[in-house]
């Protein structure tokens, strides 16, 4: 009889349970089997338990959460050479086919058969078990723990956003979001030797929590009246003006997907700059496209994250340059899945990262 | 009676024979891969060096090593997630796998995979036998007015695209490439195909060039008895390369070459090694370092070099055919060696074993 595997699982919009699930098996001579530590929550797995899409990855039939996760190698494949039983490690939750055009040009965020954890049709980690290749699952040190092991995905995405913006030493950094990924941003910039970041929020108590851990200055932009895209060019100005960034930012890291930051950004880029957009919101937008053209701007998109990213982020941790544990506000035991969930949900002032312990 | 696969087979330095080998067939856990009824097969300077000297670098043949890695054929049968070739197919080979694994094949440089398995590289059998088994994303369909001949040219071409991208060459670019055999004749074809509007050749042989001139440069320079600085000089004034050249690809691996591109390039420069000679040479470094010349090296072909390489010839943009100049049975392989040995023609093809 198979040992028990409970998982927390999406059965259908708005509605998800503990259910027992059989171990998972290897799924390749190269797979490993790591028992979960800790998973935190994304938006993503928010958003897909709400909606039950996003964009053209639609719940079809229920799915496990979670992709957040560290572990213990519980079980390795015949061919695995980098881990042992026991080792400690965080999980990168997409695994490429390693044969398609994407893949073997080393953009393999960009492969179409990704095997993404908590992505329909794939389950994800929150479950005791779960199964992955072996070259997608990295030893924790020993100074790093499971909690900050599973903060090691978010933290790898802005490190991704970072390498896409092509970050340098001495830049000047904005950042729109002061959430999870905003403020990492903000922090790997701030290793990467950036002059200033600046970071922008809605939110007062994000941004005074931003400003103490890798932003310079904070900007909180005011209600203003009028057309739209005036208004964005209006706290463009503004930002520009009192954060010191004379003609623009070097880089514009864009990690809220709100039409208004989207246009802010764009106008608060100086001449030949960068912007990445990192966040996602509304599928399409009013752009100032001819802002753009004409200010010669480098405009990219990031998603998920490459060959390297991982790594950096265990590092980034390991060495005690970004404090990851700082950004995890509350706590919930497996069996209290649906509490977290409620949670972020709620998007409570004071809720941050929020992490769901492994079964035992 | 026997297993039906006749290979071609360099028993130890300087020995080669026949022998017939068991027919691969498709494993269950490998539903990608893809066996192929091997057609032509160009012969390299590389098999040449493993049949004369047994080795290249650390590369040693220890056991005995099927020979030949460029080459073309006809699908024979494929895995059951083969979805992109059927049987009957003909493709070109690439004959490299890579690992997939590593950090240089995920981050998009799978040639320079540590665990690579490439064919006819000790201790991988290469492709001179009736078949040869390939992952399905390693075999590149022909298109039909692409013949098998040409197929067999797709891998020194693939070599030829991987140098050119190295040279990063741009439409308008001045190119010089040192060396008019198989590879430095591709090179001229390709940065041709891409917008250069001067490629000159470089060689010591006046038939080598004579064939350039006719094939794809705008241009020969013939070397000369010279010290590397006066032959640069002259190499610019003879071509009307002005203050340099913008990209100089050396496809010869010889010393004086190699010293000759750096005092040839202008200042900003940039210098692609494809050729292997001598492992260790005398450099001109304080000219490299005060141009602030840019200096890639270049080794096989990664993601994107073989499909582009067959696009390329399919279009038209670059023709291979001129370049084959001798097609043997598969029972004359060994003369064949011989002949590419003496520097006979330009490409040399090994015919599949047909009895």
């Amino acid at each position: 009889m198979a040992a028990e595997n409970p998982a927390f699982v999406l059965r259908k919009v708005k509605d998800v349970a503990i259910e027992q699930r059989g171990v998972p098996k290897l799924r390749s001579d190269h797979d490993v089997l790591v028992h979960v530590a800790q998973t935190g929550i994304c938006g993503s797995d928010v958003h897909y338990w709400q909606r039950g899409r996003i964009g053209d990855f639609i719940l079809n039939s229920p799915i496990i959460l979670g992709h957040e996760s560290s572990g213990t190698v519980a079980e390795v494949g015949p061919a695995v050479k980098n881990l042992k039983v026991g080792d400690r490690v965080t999980i990168e939750p997409g695994v490429p086919c390693r044969r398609c055009d994407y893949c073997r040009q080393g953009a393999y965020n960009l492969c179409a058969d990704t095997v993404f954890a908590a992505t329909p049709p794939w389950d994800g980690t929150l479950q005791k078990f779960y199964p992955v290749a072996s070259d997608y699952c990295y030893k924790l040190p020993d100074q790093m723990d499971f909690e900050e092991g599973a903060m090691v995905e978010p933290t790898a995405v802005a490190v991704q956003i970072c390498k896409v913006a092509d970050l340098r030493a001495n830049q000047t950094v904005l950042v729109f979001g002061a959430g999870p990924i905003g403020v990492l941003c903000q922090a790997v910039a701030k290793v990467y030797g950036a002059k200033k970041v600046v970071g922008v929020d809605i939110s007062q108590s994000r941004l005074e929590f931003a400003k103490s851990y890798g932003a310079d200055e904070i900007f909180l932009p005011p209600r203003l009246e009028g057309d739209p895209v005036e208004a964005s060019e209006k706290i463009a100005a503004m930002i520009k003006e009192k954060c010191g960034l004379g003609d623009g930012a070097d880089v514009v890291l864009e990690c809220t997907g709100a039409e208004p930051c989207i246009q802010a950004g764009v106008f608060a880029a100086r001449k030949g700059g960068t912007y990445v957009q990192a966040g996602m919101g509304k599928e399409n937008i009013v752009f100032p496209i001819t802002t753009a053209c004409i200010r010669a701007l480098t405009i990219k998109g990031s998603i998920r994250y490459t060959t390297g990213c991982y790594p950096s982020a265990v590092d980034l941790i390991a060495s005690g340059k970004i404090d990851v544990k700082r950004l995890i506000t509350n706590r919930f035991r497996f069996e209290e899945a649906e509490q977290a969930f409620e949670l972020v949900k709620a998007s409570k002032e004071g809720v941050f990262k929020v992490m769901i312990a492994g079964v035992e | 009676m026997g297993n039906q696969n006749p290979s071609f087979i360099l028993e130890s330095k300087g020995k080669v024979k026949f022998e017939d080998r068991p027919v691969p067939e498709i494993k269950d856990q490998d539903p990608h891969d893809v066996i192929v009824e091997v057609k032509f097969t160009g012969i390299c300077g590389s098999d040449i060096h493993y049949w004369q000297e047994g080795h290249i670098g650390h590369y040693i043949v220890e056991a005995p090593m099927v020979l030949g890695h460029e080459s073309a054929g006809v699908v024979h049968s494929v895995g059951s997630a083969v979805t992109t070739v059927k049987p009957g197919d003909e493709v070109a080979m690439e004959p490299g796998i890579p690992c997939r694994r590593c950090v240089r094949c995920k981050e998009g440089r799978y040639n320079l995979c540590p665990d690579m398995a490439f064919a006819a590289t000790p201790p991988i059998d290469g492709t001179l036998a009736r078949y040869y088994t390939l992952p399905e994303d390693f075999c590149y369909k022909l298109p039909s007015h692409v013949s098998l001949e040409e197929g067999a040219l797709v891998e020194p071409a693939s070599v030829a695209v991987h140098v050119c991208r190295q040279g990063d060459i741009k439409p308008g670019d001045s190119v010089v490439v040192f060396g008019a055999g198989p590879v430095g004749l591709l090179c001229c074809s390709v940065a041709k195909a891409w917008g250069a509007t001067k490629v000159i050749a470089v060689d010591i042989n006046d038939e080598r060039l004579e064939f350039a001139k006719k094939y794809a440069a705008t241009a020969v320079f013939r070397s000369q008895k010279e010290s590397a600085k006066d032959s640069a000089k002259r190499l610019l004034s003879e071509t009307n390369l002005g203050g340099g050249a913008d990209v100089i690809i050396d496809a010869s691996g010889a010393e004086i070459c190699i010293q000759t591109s750096i005092h040839a390039l202008r200042t900003g420069g940039t210098y692609v090694q494809a050729g292997m000679g001598k492992d260790e040479i005398v450099w001109p470094i304080s000219a490299m370092g005060t141009k602030e010349l840019n200096v890639k090296g270049s080794f096989r072909y990664s993601e994107g070099d073989y499909r582009l390489a067959v696009e390329l010839i399919s279009t038209g943009r670059i023709s291979v055919k001129e370049l084959i100049t001798g097609k043997v049975k598969f029972e004359e392989a060994e003369q064949a060696f011989h002949d590419v040995k003496a520097a006979k023609g330009i490409k040399t093809l090994i015919m599949g074993p047909t009895a």
